[in-house]
């Protein structure tokens, strides 16, 4: 929308972050409208944010389930079609097979556990994005969006709380 | 404590431990850096010794071998199996140290583990990369590998599931890729960092591998998830590879092999020899890499010592309770083994591996002052890694050199073995030192993490540190 305009606050600590973003709430800003860059792991109860959905676990549970079935497969399904007589064991005997089922039902969940990453952090992606490199050093961003008419407001606000630069946005190559 | 840290215990804490002595997190980054970035010429010297001898010891031995056959090996009746397996176990063992740091110090929250996670890691996965190798150099004709895979075909060929042989395939296959996507998600922020601070072809290289990562809340949630996953998944598939691996003699009838222990035995050998090395890449990494005595304290190889020391006892533990259950089973060819082992032509083997392993450590460790020191315990971590060496040896070649048959028995001879060895040895270093050129062998933001949940509390008059959980 031409009438939103995007806002970039670095702070140098975790405090005055957390204090902005309760600000922002006052002035009407959306949590949705929020997002938080930061060089180290910050959790939102230390911000005040709400919590953050992931699909990752779900994604392993998938996976590992897919691993499990193709380790079935292999131990039950397989010995059907390529039967090999192995020291007057059954053709599919269940101790043998744990042992297939356990690692490709590992496998399966730490496979998509990773991919799960990727696409729940739409990874890779390098297209022009909002961002500062001073966040590497330990600073921490707030990127704003918000209306143009509240621009001057909300600069004002953060710079009171203690935002070192309240600048304009630009997506960038990183 | 001297009477100056008598007076001002903070400074104490800070000079011995690293996450009460934090640095602006901009000067770490340029620290990691500043350590990646500068190369002596005697680096350039080292790594071209090691390339030449990966040359020499792994593709020219190997592509001689692959030409002329295993015959140039040593490997034949009776003992098939030789140096080529006892580097796979040897190099699976030291592999094994990275998840055991990374892995689980992490889901016990041992706070000194941060600064090494990423050492550790990589040696799991040049390790395995090693044991691959061995692994294939055994197999002869290497090129017939696929074989190995589960793929409709016209010849009735299938992997035969009930073998501990294909369930290696299974377990050092998903370790390997586990351990590998383990080692690189918490690079990626890493990789962000050098990304900001890179120009030219590295900026390429880390923009690249950074995959576009911002730190915004999102990726850390979804990045936290997936290592709390993994964290928690990667310890059974690091104990079934080793289980696996000791299966592939256990599950053979024979003396000195057929035993219900040889999992857990095996496990904790491969931590014991994995430990041994992580100290000596540590103290390394310390003596020669800039910056590094900032990250790399006598704490962290104090507390790795303390480990090292329980592994050994552990260790011994396991290897008297195998011991004594086949000495006093008193079958006729286990008693000739184990008569062999001792007093045989490899005695001094036998025994060069309870020194390394039991009598070296356990005389060196218990003093806090010395496993304090970077290049006693490095040497202890040395003088493991023969023993541990040692026992795959007795445990493979010599044990398989007499048998229930004596018209066969005959001592193992390694041939083209030793130059593939000596390759394996030098590509691990080899692609250590390039890592160390490229990867930020520290993960910063870990470290930061670590610092910034770490204070000093007064309780009455006593200064002591508190860890918060930050998570």
């Amino acid at each position: 929308m031409t009438n939103e305009k995007s806002l970039l606050a670095v702070f140098s600590d975790l405090e005055p972050a957390a204090d902005a973003i309760e600000q922002l709430r006052h002035l009407g800003i959306h949590d949705d409208c929020m997002n938080v860059i930061s060089g180290v792991p910050v959790t939102e109860a230390m911000l005040g944010r709400p919590h953050q959905w992931t699909n990752v676990p779900r994604l392993a549970m998938g996976g590992a389930i897919l691993g499990m079935a193709t380790g079935i497969f292999l131990a039950f399904v397989s010995p059907t079609s390529y039967e090999i007589q192995v020291g007057g064991q059954g053709f599919a005997p269940v101790p043998v097979s744990i042992v297939v089922m356990f690692e490709l039902t590992m496998l399966g969940m730490l496979l998509s556990t990773f991919l799960g990453v990727f696409l729940d952090s739409y990874f890779p992606n390098y297209r022009p994005m909002h961002y500062v490199p001073e966040v590497s050093d330990g600073k921490i961003a707030v990127l704003i969006e918000c209306p143009q008419a509240d621009e001057q407001k909300i600069t004002d606000a953060l710079k009171k709380l203690g935002a070192e630069s309240v600048q304009m946005a630009e997506a960038q190559h990183l | 404590m001297s009477d100056k840290h008598q007076h001002n215990p903070e400074e104490h804490f800070r000079e011995q431990h690293l996450m009460l002595d934090p640095m602006p997190r901009g000067k770490m980054n340029d620290m990691v850096m500043d350590s990646m970035n500068t190369t002596s010429w005697k680096f350039w010297v080292v790594f071209a010794i090691l390339s030449a001898v990966v040359a020499w010891g792994l593709f020219y031995s190997w592509g001689k071998m692959i030409l002329e056959g295993l015959g140039i090996a040593g490997v034949n009746r009776p003992s098939y199996w030789g140096i080529f397996l006892v580097n796979t176990v040897f190099w699976i063992g030291i592999s094994h140290a990275g998840t055991f740091i990374s892995a689980i110090l992490r889901v016990f929250k041992a706070e000194f583990r941060r600064p090494f996670t990423r050492a550790a890691e990589l040696m799991t996965t040049f390790g395995l990369v090693q044991a691959g190798f061995s692994i294939f150099m055994h197999m002869g004709r290497v090129w017939l590998s696929y074989w190995l895979m589960p793929y409709p075909n016209q010849r009735g060929l299938w992997p035969n599931f009930h073998s501990p042989l294909s369930w290696d395939l299974l377990a050092i296959t998903t370790y390997l890729l586990s351990s590998t996507m383990y080692l690189f998600l918490p690079l990626i922020p890493d990789m962000a960092m050098a990304r900001d601070r890179s120009t030219g072809w590295r900026k390429t290289f880390y923009k690249i591998l950074a995959l576009g990562f911002r730190g915004t809340e999102g990726e850390w949630t979804h990045l936290r998830n997936a290592m709390n996953i993994f964290a928690f998944a990667i310890i059974p598939v690091m104990f079934s590879v080793h289980t696996i691996v000791s299966w592939d003699f256990a599950m053979a009838t024979r003396p000195g092999w057929s035993s219900t222990i040889f999992g857990p035995y095996f496990v904790v050998g491969a931590l014991h020899s994995g430990m041994g090395a992580v100290v000596i890449v540590l103290g390394v990494v310390r003596a020669t890499m800039k910056n590094m005595k900032y990250f790399i304290r006598p704490e962290h190889f104090e507390a790795i010592g303390k480990l090292m020391l329980i592994i050994s006892m552990t260790w011994a533990y396991f290897f008297f309770n195998d011991y004594i259950v086949q000495w006093y089973g008193g079958d006729k060819w286990t008693k000739t083994l184990l008569h062999f082992h001792e007093a045989g032509p490899m005695g001094w083997m036998w025994f060069g591996m309870l020194i390394c392993n039991i009598a070296i450590p356990w005389a060196v460790l218990w003093n806090r002052k010395w496993r304090s020191t970077p290049w006693i315990v490095g040497t202890v971590g040395l003088f493991i890694n023969f023993g541990m060496w040692f026992e795959r040896y007795i445990i493979i070649p010599v044990s398989l050199s007499i048998n229930r048959m004596p018209f066969t028995w005959r001592m193992y001879q390694p041939g083209v073995e030793i130059p593939l060895g000596i390759g394996t040895l030098a590509f691990f270093i080899l692609l250590y030192m390039a890592a160390s050129r490229l990867i930020p062998l520290i993960p910063v933001w870990e470290v930061q993490e670590g610092q910034m949940a770490h204070t000093l509390t007064k309780f009455g008059r006593e200064t002591v540190v508190t860890v918060s959980e930050l998570e």
